[in-house]
């Protein structure tokens, strides 16, 4: 069953590509690792996946990109077609001609219902080359300005015009360090707009996987590339085909299915993390050895210890905070470890200040968002559905 | 030209309009044909009907798996594969290999040759058998590779204690899942029987195009003749050039030699070898082989045999006259009960699988109860450690 992939904004464009490449890569290697028999099977499930493979040509990806400028959007078509493995669509993108500032409101209200019908134009003729659909992927940024707003509209719109089809967004926290208070208004939009109309919210964190790199994989100037690198890497290793339980060569058909399904039944806990080892660069894996209990003994250590990274484990006694849930492999993501309101933590940061300042606080920066519709209820509303699915995921 | 001559009926039909007809049915039903006036220009060797012709051979004697990627070869290459092809299997006229390797000449040899093909054996059926559509209603008899595969596994519900709610919505999530992957599956069906239903479409157009062309082709033989008659004579010394084989060449026949002797000198080592083993074993074997324990085996043993034998001797029963059939079948719904013939029933396939499957059990059993043993032995061989071993089942 195939995935249809929508890239948006410059964050999800360039991610995007190291998706397809990483998953190209994996499908078509061909390492010696395993026998004939078992990478024919694997190449044979791994088909029509992610990519649209006619017989004598060059594989291309089902992808839609989305962006509001066309910089990013041309160097990631004629990266991919450089390479002479794979590309994308020649039509599968949508761009303007000219950027629209920073903006969530713009993007959300402005943009997205102007475009709203060649972008869904788009996406319906991806669907229409699949045989059979799995379901969508989505990858954007939380803080940005146009991607993070036309990202949840168009989330949206997919949850009304294909309410069967299964739907998972990929979404990037911010660096710790951009502390601008736009990026967490922006944040706490995306975040309630996308719970409300996504099946599952996969989170990665910049400053994580940016350790992983530093620490890990030895690599002197760490890249945007070489972020998205570590991050495809580990999506890849999520979607490539999963064995049946009944018996070798058999995969499973339906990836997103199997996840959803397994991880995020409940409607309150959409959130996800992924945490995936040896995390380290291709060239150091020919001198390791593993064993499969070794890396699960290892993957357990780190969920129970909160940790996303292999090394540098912190041991320290605590009072146990949530339990575990009682399916899956792979962890929900404790995100926020609030003790106050969401409202307090973003707008004050956590200050002690009196309410008179909090009023002028909130409003200081609300016009831009004001401008565009997005009134000071929408964030009210929001505001409690995210300390909803605090409370919930705390009384766990 | 050794064309076969078919035996001419005067009664058959003569209108005006049962050639061109005659030649749509023939070019319905090969891949990629041309248009009847093609052939009508090729009759008088105009140049604008040879490429068509030269694409519609290039298409019957290119291999079957090229068939996507070759069709974007250029025509002059498609020129020279015909050529070859038409060389090595025996075409005797000159004529075609002298053609231009443009391809914008000689349509009216072309469409000798395509005669000439037409004339060997019947062309278009067996280009239809070879695309034949794959319905997945094909069923191998007596071909033992099926493996036991268990069955799906039933979740095993617990309920003890009070059940929190956030279980239940948890499991009501679930079925909302599944219940999204099944409508998936269900429009992939959907999707996938109308590619189907088109598939077959094409297929049976494909079928009554051979079967129009079966009935009217003395028309075209007839109207053949004509076309060779317009051809100016062959020159009579071409005719004794002999038909082009490939050729062997010399070093590879020492070569040949060679491998033969080594294959024939391994076989001998491999007799010897197994041979020796053989007696080796035996002796072994005739020291054991008696004694209780060995009984119990002996007797599994025996029963196993003879439950193989009794299945033999049952296939044999069955079936005295013709061979037994081996190899894919289709299923096929019946109403008539057509005996014997070429057709086994769905209830006697049934059986046979369950005899196999018998006796694929019993020779499982058997095993496992040599591989038990065997451990046993090891474990008593080995004091101060516990072996525990599986379980029975």
């Amino acid at each position: 069953m195939s995935i249809v992939t929508v890239q948006l904004g410059q964050c999800g464009n360039q991610i995007g590509f190291e998706v397809f490449d990483t998953l190209f890569s994996d499908s078509h290697s061909s390492q010696g690792l395993c026998s004939k028999r078992e990478n024919e099977a694997y190449r044979a499930s791994c088909k029509e996946r992610f990519f649209n493979e006619e017989e004598n040509g060059v594989p291309i990806a089902r992808a839609v990109l989305v962006d509001m400028e066309p910089k990013v959007i041309n160097q990631t078509l004629s990266k991919a077609a450089q390479s002479g493995r794979w590309k994308y669509g020649q039509h599968a993108y949508f761009c303007q001609k000219q950027g629209s500032g920073n903006n969530w409101a713009y993007g959300y209200s402005v943009h997205g219902p102007r475009h709203e019908e060649s972008i869904m134009n788009l996406i319906q003729k991806e669907v229409e080359k699949c045989d059979s659909l799995s379901g969508f992927f989505i990858i954007m940024s939380m803080a940005g300005g146009t991607g993070s707003g036309i990202g949840a509209f168009v989330t949206q719109n997919l949850q009304d015009q294909y309410a069967h089809s299964l739907k998972m967004n990929q979404i990037i926290w911010p660096y710790g360090t951009g502390e601008v208070i736009v990026q967490n208004y922006n944040s706490i939009l995306t975040l309630s707009h996308l719970y409300r109309s996504s099946d599952a919210l996969l989170v990665h964190e910049n400053d994580a996987v940016h350790k992983i790199c530093a620490k890990l994989m030895n690599i002197k100037q760490i890249s945007f590339s070489d972020i998205n690198q570590v991050l495809a890497h580990q999506l890849g290793s999520v979607f490539q085909p999963v064995y049946c339980a009944e018996g070798s060569f058999h995969y499973r058909r339906n990836p997103l299915g199997d996840l959803m399904e397994n991880l995020v039944p409940h409607p309150e806990f959409k959130m996800l993390g992924v945490r995936n080892i040896p995390q380290m660069s291709e060239n150091s894996l020919a001198y390791s050895t593993f064993t499969w209990a070794g890396l699960l003994k290892h993957l357990r250590q780190m969920l129970i210890s909160h940790a996303k990274m292999e090394e540098g484990i912190d041991w320290q006694v605590r009072p146990p905070l949530s339990g575990l849930p009682p399916l899956g492999k792979m962890p929900l993501n404790k995100e926020l470890h609030f003790n106050t309101s969401i409202a307090n933590l973003v707008i004050l940061r956590g200050k002690d200040v009196q309410s008179a300042d909090l009023g002028k606080k909130l409003r200081a920066y609300l016009h831009q968002y004001t401008k565009f519709g997005i009134e000071e209820e929408d964030f009210l509303d929001s505001f409690t559905l995210l300390e909803q699915v605090v409370a919930s995921y705390y009384n766990l | 030209m050794g064309r076969r001559r078919r035996l001419v009926d005067p009664a058959a039909e003569a209108g005006a309009g049962a050639l061109p007809k005659v030649i749509a049915a023939l070019s319905r039903s090969l891949p990629a044909g041309p248009s009847p006036e093609i052939f009508r220009r090729a009759k008088f060797d105009r140049p604008e009907a040879a490429p068509a012709l030269w694409q519609l051979l290039f298409r019957l004697l290119s291999p079957r798996s090229a068939d996507g990627a070759s069709a974007s070869l250029a025509l002059e290459a498609q020129v020279c594969l015909v050529k070859s092809a038409l060389r090595s299997q025996g075409y005797p006229r000159l004529v075609l290999a002298q053609l231009p390797e443009d391809g914008s000449r000689g349509s009216r040899e072309l469409l000798l040759a395509l005669s000439w093909l037409l004339a060997r054996g019947p062309l278009p059926e067996q280009l239809l058998a070879q695309a034949h559509v794959q319905l997945g209603d094909e069923i191998p008899v007596c071909e033992c590779e099926a493996l036991a595969s268990p069955g799906p596994r039933v979740p095993h519900v617990e309920a003890e204690g009070p059940v929190d709610i956030r279980c239940v919505q948890w499991l009501m999530g679930r079925l909302r899942f599944r219940w999204r992957c099944l409508i998936a599956s269900q429009q992939e069906q959907c999707t996938l029987l109308s590619k189907l239903l088109r598939r077959l479409e094409r297929e049976n157009t494909g079928l009554e195009a051979a079967l129009e062309w079966r009935r009217g082709e003395l028309v075209f033989w007839r109207w053949m003749d004509t076309v060779l008659g317009a051809c100016p004579p062959e020159a009579p010394a071409a005719a004794t050039q002999p038909t082009f084989l490939p050729r062997i060449a010399e070093r590879g026949l020492g070569r040949l030699e060679l491998a033969a002797r080594e294959l024939r000198a391994l076989q001998e080592e491999l007799c010897e070898a197994t041979g020796r083993r053989r007696a080796a074993w035996e002796a072994r074997v005739g020291g054991q082989g008696r004694g209780p324990q060995w009984s119990s085996a002996r007797q599994a043993l025996q029963k196993a045999v003879e439950q193989e034998l009794a299945a033999l001797r049952w296939a044999w029963e069955q079936d005295r006259g013709p061979a037994r059939p081996h190899g894919p079948h289709r299923l096929v719904r019946c109403e008539d009960e057509a005996p014997g013939g070429q057709h086994l029933r769905a209830a006697e396939v049934i059986q046979a699988l369950r005899s196999q499957e018998a006796c694929l059990e019993a020779a499982l059993r058997r095993l496992q109860g040599q591989c038990r043993q065997e451990l046993a032995r090891l474990a008593g061989a080995l004091p101060g450690l516990i072996w525990i071993l599986p379980p029975r089942c």
